[in-house]
C-alpha cells in the first residue's frame, strides 16, 4: 500500500516538472514558439497557423453553398442554403444564368470574408512581437486569392512588417498555400451551367468519363430544382450548386 | 359512337379551358431585374419584383437590362451564353448581344498543353498555360474538338543519361525536359536516347530491373519501376526478366492484355488497366482485392458495382423505382430513378417528380461477348396532349408524344350513347381513346394542377334499361354489360391511365362509381334517371 502511494507521488511530481518545463521553454527557448504560432524568423507560419481554420471553414462553406458564403437566392438542401447558379421561375423553358463569372465570384467572396481575419491575425502577430520586446512597424494591405489547379494561394501583397530589437528584420512576403481543388470543381460547375442554360439538363457521366477522379451527382427536387454535387474522389472535397431549368410541372399548370 | 365523339370534344374543350384559365389567371407581366427572392431577370407578377431594382411591364427579352446575350470572362477566357446584361456587367464581365459563335473572343481553337489538348478560346489557352506552368501551342485552323483531340501527340519520351558523382545514371524524361536539364545543369555529358528505357544495357547506366511497381497520376496502368525509381513498361509478370522489355518503351497496345474486355481487372499477372473497360491502378489491399499481384503491390482494381445482389459494370446505368412492392410501375406516388455505377460506387439520380420524367433503359450487346451492357436515361414524359389526339396515327406518333391508343368496343359504344341526338358527322368519328402511355402524377393537394379536371375526363355513363314485370323480378333489356365486372375494369383502367386518378367502384343507389382522390367517376343510371339527365 505504501509503495503504491509513493508511485502516485512520483507521477504527480513528474507531471508538474513536465508542465513547468514546457512553460519555461515556451517563454525562454528561441524557436520553441514555432509550434504554438510565433517564430521570430518566420511570421508567415504564425499567419498561416492563425488563419488556417478560418480559411478551411470559408472554403467548405463556399463550396457547399454554390460559391457564396451567404447565398441570396437559394434552395434549402438538407438545411443548407445552396445558391442557384442558373434559374428560371417559369416552366418549360431553360434557365437564365445567374452567375456567369463563377471563378471571379469565388475569389471576391474569399477575399471579402478573409480580409477581417487577415487583419486580425496580423494584429495578433504585431502584439506577439511587442510582447517579446520588439519595436514593430506594420503596414496592412488587401488579401488576394489566386486559384491554382489543385491549390489556392492566398497572397498578402502590400503587407509589410518591420521588427527591431538590436537588429532589424523586414518581412514583406506572406503567402498561404492551401491544398484545395475548388478551381477545378468550379470549372466543371461552369460547364454544367452552360448545358443547363442551353439544353435544360446536363449528363453527369460525361464528366465522370473525362475526369475519373471526380464524381458528379444530380439530385432532382420536387419543385424542379436540380442539385448538382461534384466530389473529388481522392480528397472527398465537394462543390454543390442548384439549378432550375426546363421544368415540366405536374398536371396542366404554367 | 356519337357519345364517344362528344366525350372527346368535351375533353378537348376542358383541356383548352384549363390551359386558358391557368395561363390567363396568372398572367406574367413584369420583368424584374431582381425578384424579392433574389433571382435575377425573371418574368413574374409585379408584386414579386424587388423595388430597389428595375422593373418593366414587358418580357425580359424586350428590356435593355435583362436582354440575354453572351458574357465574356476576359480573365478566364470563357464565354457564357443565356446571360442577362445586368448580371454579366455587375460581375465584371463583358456582355454582347451576339451568340458566342459570332464573337472573336469566343472563337474556339486547339490548345496543346504538354501532351494534352483542349478545344478552347485563345485567352483560355493562355490561362491554362499559366495554371499548369507549361508552354502552349494554339491553333486556329482546327475547327472541331474531335480533330483537336486527334492532333494531341504524347511527348516523345526516352532515357536522359548523365553522370552524377562519377556514376553514369539516368532519368526517364521527354526530349525537351532532358534538353532543359542539360542547359540548367550546365553539363555537357547529358544525352537523350529516344524510346529507350534507362535499364537498357547498352546505355550502361546504374539503373537496373526491379520487381517493384507503381501507379502513375493521370494514367490507368500499373508500371514497373527500375532501381533508380524511373517508370518502365506496363507491369507484366511474364516479362520481369525479359531483356527486350527492359530496354525500350512499349506502347500499351503492345503490352499484355490490351484486348481484355475487363481491362485486366484483378489480374495477378498484367497491369494494363483501362478505365473505360472498368479497371484502374490502385494499391493492393488484402481485404478489398480478391487477387494478389504476383509482383509488386499494385493491381488493376475492378470498378464494377454490386447492387441489390446484381453486378453492374463500371459505367453502366439502369432504371429503378420507389415502388418495389407493386408490379405497377406507374401507380400514384411512384417515381423513377436512374442508377449509375462508376468507380465501384452506385449513385442514384431521381428523375423529375410526378412522372414528368421517366427512366428508360436498354441492354446493349457487348461486341465479342455474350454479356450485355445497360444504358439508362431519364426522359421527359410527353403526355400533355394525348387527350387531344383523335386518330390512332396521331396518337401513337412517338416523335411527338408518349401516348397509347385504346380502341372502343363498337357494340358497347353504341349501347352507351347517352347523347345520341348529337349531329356530329359519322365520318370523323374516332374509334378509340388516346391516353398517356405512362400516367402522369399530380400534386392534387395544391389545387394548381387541374388534377380533378384531368381525372374527370375518364368519367363515363352507361345506360341500363329495365323492364318491369308484374309478377316476377325486373328484367334488364339493354345495357346489361354496364353492370359487368369487365366494364367496370375497363373504366377503371381508363381512369388510372389519365394520371394519379384512382379508379374505385362503390355501388350506390345510382350505381355511382367514384375514383380515388381525384374523383373520376363512371355512373350507372337506371332508365328513369337516364331520362331525367
Amino acid at each position: 500500500m505504501g509503495d503504491k502511494r509513493g508511485q502516485v507521488t512520483i507521477f504527480i511530481i513528474l507531471a508538474i516538472v513536465i508542465v513547468v518545463g514546457a512553460v519555461l521553454a515556451y517563454f525562454f527557448i528561441p524557436g520553441f514558439g514555432l509550434t504554438t504560432g510565433l517564430s521570430v524568423e518566420n511570421p508567415e507560419a504564425f499567419i498561416e497557423s492563425c488563419m488556417e481554420d478560418e480559411i478551411e471553414m470559408a472554403l467548405e462553406k463556399i463550396s457547399l453553398r454554390g460559391g457564396s458564403l451567404e447565398p441570396e437566392h437559394f434552395f434549402n438542401y438538407y438545411n443548407n442554403p445552396v445558391e442557384y447558379l442558373c434559374y428560371i421561375n417559369q416552366n418549360y423553358i431553360p434557365c437564365i444564368v445567374q452567375q456567369p463569372l463563377l471563378i471571379n465570384h469565388l475569389k471576391s467572396e474569399l477575399d471579402e470574408s478573409l480580409q477581417p481575419v487577415a487583419n486580425s491575425c496580423f494584429n495578433d502577430l504585431k502584439e506577439s512581437y511587442e510582447d517579446k520586446g520588439y519595436n514593430v512597424e506594420m503596414k496592412q494591405g488587401k488579401i488576394d486569392t489566386e486559384f491554382k489547379i489543385k491549390s489556392i494561394l492566398f497572397n498578402f501583397p502590400n503587407y509589410e512588417l518591420t521588427v527591431k530589437k538590436g537588429e532589424t528584420l523586414k518581412f514583406d512576403s506572406f503567402n498561404i498555400f492551401v491544398n484545395n481543388n475548388l478551381y477545378e470543381l468550379a470549372s466543371i460547375a461552369n460547364s454544367i451551367i452552360g448545358w443547363e442554360s442551353t439544353y435544360g439538363d446536363a449528363e453527369t457521366t460525361v464528366y465522370m468519363n473525362y475526369y475519373p477522379h471526380l464524381k458528379v451527382e444530380k439530385k432532382k427536387q420536387g419543385d424542379g430544382t436540380t442539385i448538382y454535387i461534384i466530389t473529388n474522389r481522392e480528397t472527398n472535397k465537394k462543390f454543390q450548386f442548384a439549378s432550375r431549368s426546363l421544368v415540366f410541372p405536374p398536371g396542366y399548370s404554367r | 359512337m356519337k357519345k364517344e365523339k362528344v366525350f372527346l370534344i368535351i375533353g378537348m374543350f376542358l383541356v383548352a379551358t384549363i390551359f386558358f384559365i391557368t395561363f390567363s389567371s396568372s398572367q406574367i407581366s413584369y420583368c424584374c431585374e431582381k425578384t424579392t427572392e433574389g433571382a435575377s431577370c425573371q418574368n413574374v407578377a409585379e408584386i414579386q419584383c424587388n423595388t430597389n431594382y428595375k422593373k418593366a411591364p414587358t418580357s425580359c427579352e424586350s428590356t435593355s437590362y435583362c436582354k440575354l446575350g453572351t458574357c465574356i470572362n476576359s480573365q478566364e477566357g470563357t464565354c457564357t451564353e443565356n446571360t442577362p446584361l445586368v448580371v454579366c456587367e455587375e460581375n465584371g464581365g463583358v456582355w454582347s448581344v451576339e451568340p458566342a459563335e459570332n464573337l472573336g473572343q469566343c472563337q474556339l481553337g486547339c490548345c496543346s498543353i504538354g501532351d494534352q489538348t483542349a478545344f478552347v478560346t485563345q485567352t483560355r489557352c493562355k490561362r491554362l498555360s499559366s495554371l499548369y506552368g507549361l508552354e502552349t501551342n494554339y491553333r486556329t485552323d482546327i475547327n472541331s474538338e474531335l480533330e483537336c483531340i486527334t492532333t494531341s501527340q504524347p511527348n516523345v519520351e526516352g532515357a536522359c543519361v548523365f553522370t552524377r558523382e562519377y556514376e553514369r545514371t539516368c532519368l526517364r524524361t521527354t526530349k525537351k525536359e532532358c534538353g532543359d536539364f542539360k542547359a540548367d545543369a550546365g553539363k555537357e555529358d547529358v544525352d537523350f536516347f529516344e524510346g529507350m528505357l534507362c535499364t537498357d544495357e547498352n546505355l550502361g547506366t546504374n539503373c537496373g530491373e526491379s520487381q517493384q511497381t507503381t501507379c502513375v497520376e493521370g494514367d490507368d496502368a500499373v508500371y514497373y519501376l527500375d532501381t533508380c525509381g524511373n517508370i518502365a513498361n506496363v507491369y507484366d509478370s511474364s516479362k520481369k526478366t525479359d531483356k527486350d522489355y527492359w530496354s525500350r518503351i512499349f506502347d500499351k497496345f503492345e503490352s499484355c492484355g490490351y484486348d481484355s474486355l475487363t481491362g485486366n481487372a484483378n489480374s495477378k499477372t498484367c497491369g494494363n488497366c483501362d478505365y473505360f473497360f472498368g479497371s484502374t491502378c490502385k494499391d493492393y489491399t488484402t481485404w478489398e482485392d480478391s487477387e494478389r499481384p504476383d509482383l509488386g503491390n499494385y493491381i488493376c482494381a475492378d470498378l464494377s458495382c454490386e447492387y441489390d445482389g446484381e453486378t453492374y459494370e463500371h459505367g453502366e446505368t439502369w432504371c429503378g423505382t420507389n415502388n418495389i412492392e407493386s408490379n405497377d410501375k406507374y401507380s400514384p406516388g411512384t417515381s423513377s430513378y436512374r442508377y449509375v455505377c462508376y468507380n465501384g460506387e452506385v449513385t442514384i439520380e431521381p428523375c423529375a417528380d410526378f412522372r414528368q420524367e421517366v427512366c428508360v433503359d436498354n441492354e446493349i450487346q457487348i461486341e465479342g461477348s455474350s454479356d450485355t451492357y445497360s444504358v439508362a436515361a431519364c426522359v421527359v414524359n410527353r403526355w400533355q396532349n394525348c387527350f387531344n389526339q383523335q386518330t390512332q396515327e396521331e396518337c401513337t406518333n412517338d416523335d411527338e408524344r408518349d401516348c397509347e391508343w385504346v380502341p372502343f368496343d363498337t357494340d358497347d359504344v353504341v349501347r352507351r350513347g347517352t347523347l345520341s341526338t348529337t349531329t356530329v358527322s359519322e365520318r370523323d368519328e374516332p374509334n378509340g381513346y388516346c391516353i398517356p402511355a405512362i400516367a402522369p402524377g399530380f400534386d392534387f393537394w395544391k389545387g394548381t394542377t387541374s388534377a380533378k379536371e384531368v381525372c374527370g375526363l375518364a368519367s363515363n355513363t352507361c345506360r341500363v334499361v329495365y323492364e318491369d314485370k308484374l309478377l316476377s323480378k325486373e328484367k334488364i333489356v339493354e345495357g346489361e354489360e354496364c353492370l359487368s365486372e369487365e366494364w367496370r375494369l375497363a373504366q377503371e383502367a381508363m381512369c388510372v391511365s389519365m394520371g394519379d386518378c384512382e379508379g374505385g367502384y362503390s355501388r350506390t343507389e345510382n350505381y355511382q362509381g367514384f375514383a380515388g382522390q381525384n374523383h373520376s367517376s363512371y355512373n350507372i343510371l337506371s332508365e328513369e334517371e337516364f331520362k331525367n339527365e
